[in-house]
């Protein structure tokens, strides 16, 4: 029956956007408990739906929209996890806003706009079709937007707010043209629809996948791919991510470490069969994903801003997601729970890091490491959240972030072993980075000396408390739900009419040890869930430092615990001052080039506002410009004019002399009588 | 008889002059005789055309015609009057106020 | 429904106008009732429009002149009846918007009056001569309207509207009179009635191909100048920047759909029967507009100017909807026409207020106007994100639609266009609005005021308007899905219906 009310969980909170919209200046604090309170009753509602789908239900629901497209909810495992995840951390992250943005007189916009968000991101979650998902997708954008320039007032505010609509724009085009692909392949099937099937329904996606020939297949999967990268922040579209901290930081932590960003990653898992079947389609998104993942590890490395480190860390843990469903080449959907796990502990950590970091900045009013230092003598709570944080982050054993990163390492790691090493090189290289940039942030902040005059007070408990709440998750989740999680993720694709052999196939892909003698017979049923159901009991073996049947050697295992405990370690020779070693400024001074391409962000701003926004772009449209002037008007006004000109030259037959009428008369009689003689010569008239 | 050739020719010639006068003359009066030129060539045609035929059409019409050009002169000096109490010449290629 | 809704439709703004003329200082009241009744005809009109046919619905017809053929035949259906409802809606819009004219408001606002009733005869027509009338009769008001409350280069403007589109008109007149001397009813007259033209248009024994070819190039010409479609497109640019708002909300939303009216009433039909070259050519025209009208909205210092090449660009999306000739396309660039009538409205209602209020457009002057105009703030930013085609307004349903369906038939053009202009797009009505409204407010406009209240309230029913199709996008893709298919099949004549 939570079921019946599904559509509550998108409705209440676009109830409270509009509460807040018209009457949030009355209230208390902006109306922020109504966007606390519609979001909370979405995560009642998506725990009672849990309650009683688990294990293997699910929810669907569509009505006709117009023309060919439908409205619907689809509550499958996937978006039942992420649908828990987004309701209980905004829930939290709704919570925390109430302390941080208590005082602002544009309160009750912020949780307007906070609410529509909430509402956009669940929707994009149960979303039935690819066009609903999109429609979504777009919203959460707006609100990004909104909320990125929330303090519209800045110039840099409202100049991130632009690039961040902008840049994702760039990778909507590109989903956009995926979708198009998409729904006119399908459409040239023919299929036989049932009532209530619409071609765009992602059941229906699934199960007609394999028919479609495989080179759209690759164009289609580019093009999602391209929105995916947009919206998650992915190399090349990864800009606006670092300059969206410009917005409130409760914004930061609720879009762009918990919520949309991972858009684009679900986006992947929920398309993964299509991504499966086509050919370099993982091959695509894995090299993005582990190329992001090790390039904005390397800028989080020099950014001073506290805020704009963990955006880098954000766009780095992205790019570990999708590189975790880019390697779904080698070992199945096992990519996709895999993937999705650390999408959900990141989010846990990611917000708690950012929350934390919120309370700092509004305790200490800086962003600039360079200013903090020593501020775990004032701000105790904060400071061990945090630290639970930046442990799970940085892989820590035991912690959430330990669970799930290396996780994804790991199978990174048998995708190696049967295709290629890149990634999982890539993916380790950003694992120590990530190490040593979080506890340099740490280190830098907490420990050591003071080094600028600031403010010294622990922040309220409303702040607090979701800064708690977070940390136990970032701590626990990791070990208490990892065996659970994954067999009811890969339980995920049963619901649906897929053969992931017979996709295999058509997408190349092999899979050793994994059932690759019965794909290869072809056989219709279960195909899939074997493979899934091996594959996972060999990773949870795995872990737990045993051989699995995939192999992998005992250095490997231990591999992620060396590097989350030396990049610690790395990080502490620098910047921790009891066993520091090493003055950062020694290893690379101010004037050293490559600490200044990093710094300088690898002149991305300049390579693209210069060149591409400015000169490209808009030299394109100065010249359409003068084209438009000078040639398209430019005929018609020299046409008209050569018209006037005409006409000044013939007025003057109007002499106003009598006698040159007269001429004029008679030499038109003579004419006339000349044509008529030759004409009634030749027989006409 | 006189051939009628030779009534038309005549005819043609005073048409000729007349037209030429009343192209490049500049005096209005000389203009007023060009057009008495015309109008006579013409009675001349008609009169001579119904000496060769039983009846006398031509002739008829060629006395309405000399009312007529009577009455065309009587304006056309009116307007020449007019027209020097006002422009002080009646030299036309200077009279060419309805111009463009 | 009361009889002869139609011509009444038509006749009350006539009357209105010309009571307006006599009213002095209350025309606007009279304006207003006079086009209340018109849209309160048109909302019943909706509710008693049969969705499923595909013949004219509220036909009338009565001779008028019987010796050359002429009827006074008017009557709605899928294609026209849409556009009948955006032409009441926009005219009681654009009279409330413009409550506060003080110049010569008698003559103002019947005008306006008369330009609705220009554009309603437009979408009512079934004869050719009637719908000719109509079509020239739009021209005088929007030229005095142009020409005297207009901007610096009024005189300019005007003319440069009036001839042009004028010229374009006769090109159009020229091909009307030849489907009308070629064609012989079965009795052996001649008939100026539309459908029975457009229905002689199929056979090849009437109208051979290389006949068609020209008369076909002759109406396409017309329809394309008043679109406007890339290269005729330069009139609309001058007219636009130098007409007041109502004339240029009129102008955008109502004039520039008679172009795409005639696209879908005479041009689709002919489509099957002439050279297919004609498709490849309407097709790049579609996609030069769309992108190029967007990269000259991006190069333009001028709000209004931008906002008038953002209309060039999305009308691009209603010929090449109709051009790619599949029923989503066809039916998406119907609705794309309708959006695009519904959100220019607020966009230039937008430019007006902010040149009424700050006193300049050019928008490298402008800055943090969100500060001291909050609501119109709001209100403007919706209407701009709608026209850059955001989800949950009309306009992304629309250019969805007709990029989906475009791709069956003309792939490549479809995705130049996707990448290219949907971009480039919000671009230019990001930077224009970010710039305008954002940032800190500059000294100059520390007291400028929030915009008045009746301009506040047409462009907030704008925005509803907008949202609610774009949400329930179904209430009028239905009757357009009908007339879709309608449009892509043979011409169904009124003899045939049986109703005359």
């Amino acid at each position: 029956m939570y079921a019946d009310y599904a559509y509550l969980i998108v409705a209440l909170p676009v109830l409270a956007f509009l509460l807040c919209l018209f009457v949030g200046w009355h209230l208390p604090r902006g109306g922020g408990f109504l966007t606390v309170l519609a979001t909370f009753a979405g995560l009642v509602l998506s725990l009672g739906i849990f309650s009683e789908i688990y294990p293997s239900g699910i929810v669907h629901q569509s009505m006709p929209w117009f023309a060919n497209f439908n409205v619907g909810i689809l509550i499958d495992p996937l978006a039942l996890v992420m649908l828990l995840m987004v309701t209980f951390v905004v829930t939290l992250i709704h919570t925390y806003a109430n302390g941080y943005m208590n005082g602002d007189p544009g309160a009750a916009r912020y949780f307007a706009e906070a609410a529509l968000f909430t509402a956009s991101m669940l929707g994009l979650i149960y979303a039935d079709n690819l066009l609903q998902l999109f429609i979504f997708w777009e919203l959460v954008g707006l609100c990004s937007y909104l909320l990125i320039g929330f303090w519209y007032r800045k110039p840099s505010a409202a100049a991130a707010a632009k690039k961040a609509f902008l840049t994702t724009r760039v990778g909507d085009v590109l989903f956009l043209a995926g979708i198009i692909l998409l729904y006119n392949n399908l459409a040239a099937l023919n299929l036989d629809l049932k009532a209530g099937e619409y071609l765009l329904q992602f059941p229906v996606i699934y199960a007609h996948v394999a028919q479609i020939p495989a080179d759209q297949l690759t164009l289609i999967a580019l093009g999602l791919l391209g929105g995916a990268v947009g919206k998650s922040g992915q190399f090349p579209l990864h800009v606006w991510l670092p300059d969206a901290m410009e917005g409130p930081t409760t914004v930061s932590a609720m879009i762009h470490a918990a919520t949309m960003v991972t858009a684009g990653v679900y986006l992947v898992a929920r398309m993964f069969p299509l991504f499966y079947a086509a050919p370099y389609g993982l091959t695509a998104v894995a090299a993005v994903g582990a190329f992001t993942a090790l390039f904005a590890a390397t800028m989080g490395l020099t950014a001073f801003d506290i805020k704009r480190v963990l955006a880098f860390s954000t766009v780095s843990q992205l790019g570990f997601m999708m590189a975790g469903l880019g390697v779904g080449a080698a070992v199945g959907t096992m990519a996709v729970g895999v993937s999705i796990f650390h999408l959900i502990g990141h989010s846990f950590f990611k917000a708690l890091l950012f929350l934390g970091a919120g309370s700092v900045i509004h305790a200490v009013n800086t962003n600039d490491l360079r200013e903090m230092g020593g501020v775990g003598k004032y701000m105790k709570w904060t400071m061990y959240t945090m630290l639970i944080g930046s442990l799970s982050l940085a892989g820590f054993p035991l912690f959430t972030g330990f669970f799930s990163k290396d996780e994804i390492i790991v199978i990174a790691y048998e995708y190696g072993v049967l295709i290629n090493f890149l990634p999982y090189i890539m993916l380790v290289l950003a694992a120590v980075l990530t190490a040593i940039y979080t506890f340099r942030m740490w280190f830098s902040v907490f420990t050591g000396k003071e080094r600028s005059d600031y403010g010294k007070h622990e922040s309220p408990m409303i702040m607090i408390g979701p800064l708690v709440i977070l940390a136990v998750f970032a701590f626990g989740f990791g070990f208490a739900a990892q065996e659970g999680f994954y067999s009811y993720l890969d339980s995920n694709f049963e619901h649906y009419d897929v053969d992931f052999a017979e996709l295999g196939m058509i997408g190349g892909h092999v899979l050793e040890g994994h059932g690759a003698p019965e794909g290869a017979a072809l056989e219709e049923e279960q195909g899939a869930p074997e493979i899934a159901e091996s594959g996972h009991g060999e990773a949870g073996d795995a872990e737990e430092g045993g051989e699995g049947e995939a192999g992998e050697p005992w250095y490997i295992q231990i591999l992620p615990i060396i590097v989350a405990i030396g990049g610690i370690l790395t990080a502490g020779l620098f910047y921790f001052d009891k066993i520091k070693k090493f003055d950062p400024s020694q290893v690379t001074g101010d004037t050293d080039p490559i600490r200044k391409l990093l710094l300088k962000g690898y002149y991305q701003h300049e390579i693209l506002t210069g060149w591409f926004a400015e000169t490209v772009v808009y030299g394109t449209a100065l010249i359409c410009n003068m084209i438009d002037i000078k040639l398209v008007d430019g005929w018609l006004n020299w046409l008209s004019a050569w018209v006037m000109g005409f006409a000044q030259n013939v007025r003057k037959v109007q002499t106003g002399v009598v006698q040159n009428y007269v001429t004029a008369l008679v030499l038109g009689v003579v004419v006339l009588v000349v044509v008529i003689t030759l004409a009634m010569e030749v027989g006409l008239a | 008889m006189i051939p009628l050739e030779l009534y038309i020719l005549l005819a043609s010639a005073m048409f000729t002059i007349g037209l030429y006068g009343l192209v490049t003359q500049k005096n209005g009066v000389k203009l007023m005789m060009c057009i008495e030129l015309l109008l006579n060539s013409a009675n001349i045609n008609l009169v001579a055309f119904s000496a060769y035929q039983p009846n006398v059409n031509g002739q008829v019409f060629a006395l309405f015609s000399i009312a007529l050009a009577a009455a065309e002169a009587g304006v056309g000096f009116a307007i020449l009057i007019a027209l020097y109490r006002l422009y002080g010449t009646i030299d036309l290629n200077n009279i060419n106020a309805m111009r463009w | 429904m009361i009889a002869n809704a139609l011509s009444w439709m038509i006749a009350i703004p006539l009357l209105g106008a010309l009571v307006c003329f006599f009213a002095g200082g209350k025309a606007k009241f009279v304006a207003l009732v006079a086009s209340i009744i018109p849209l309160a005809l048109s909302v019943q009109m909706y509710t008693e429009f049969d969705k499923t046919s595909k013949i004219m619905q509220f036909v009338e017809s009565y001779n008028w002149v019987p010796s050359i053929g002429v009827k006074y035949t008017v009557g709605v259906d899928g294609i026209g009846f849409p556009l009948v409802l955006l032409s009441t809606i926009v005219s009681v819009l654009v009279i409330i918007y413009s409550w506060g004219e003080t110049k010569k408001p008698n003559q103002y606002f019947a005008l306006l009056l008369l330009n609705e009733v220009g554009v309603l005869g437009v979408f009512t027509a079934l004869d050719f001569f009637l719908f000719y009338i109509f079509w020239e009769v739009v021209l005088i008001p929007m030229f005095f309207l142009i020409g005297s409350w207009g901007g610096p280069r009024k005189d300019y403007a005007a003319i440069k509207f009036f001839i042009y589109t004028h010229v374009a008109s006769l090109v159009m007149l020229l091909a009307i009179f030849a489907l009308y001397f070629t064609y012989q009813t079965p009795e052996g007259t001649r008939t100026f009635d539309m459908l029975t033209l457009l229905a002689a248009t199929a056979d090849k024994t009437i109208f051979p191909t290389s006949m068609l070819n020209i008369i076909f190039a002759g109406l396409l010409l017309g329809f394309l100048v008043k679109m406007p479609a890339f290269p005729f497109h330069t009139w609309l640019p001058d007219a636009h920047v130098e007409a007041p708002t109502a004339g240029s909300v009129v102008l955008a939303a109502l004039l520039l759909k008679m172009g795409g009216y005639g696209l879908f009433r005479v041009i689709m039909p002919m489509l099957p029967s002439v050279d297919k070259a004609f498709v490849t050519i309407i097709a790049i025209v579609a996609v030069i507009s769309i992108v190029y009208g967007a990269f000259m909205a991006l190069a333009q210092k001028d709000i209004k100017k931008l906002v008038a090449y953002s209309s060039v660009s999305h009308m691009g999306f209603v010929t090449l909807g109709a051009v790619a000739f599949t029923w989503m396309s066809v039916t998406g660039a119907m609705f794309q026409q309708f959006s695009h009538g519904i959100i220019t409205c607020v966009l230039f209602m937008s430019a007006g207020t902010i040149q009424h209020v700050v006193g300049t457009r050019v928008i490298a002057d402008l800055g943090g106007l969100a500060d001291r105009m909050p609501k119109f703030a709001v209100l403007m930013m919706a209407g701009f994100m709608a026209s850059l085609g955001l989800p949950g307004m009309s306009g992304f349903v629309a250019e969805f639609m007709v990029l989906t369906g475009s791709y069956a038939t003309l792939p490549s053009y479809t995705m130049f266009v996707v990448f290219l202009s949907v971009a480039s797009t919000a671009a230019y009505h990001l930077w224009a609005m970010q710039k305008a409204m954002f940032g800190p407010i500059l000294k100059k406009y520390i007291n400028v005021h929030d915009a008045h209240s009746y301009e506040l309230f047409s462009m907030a029913m704008i925005i509803v308007l907008s949202l609610l199709f774009g949400i329930q996008p179904g209430l009028i893709t239905d009757i357009m899905g009908t007339a879709a298919t309608q449009v892509m099949g043979p011409v169904v004549t009124l003899s045939q219906m049986g109703v005359i």
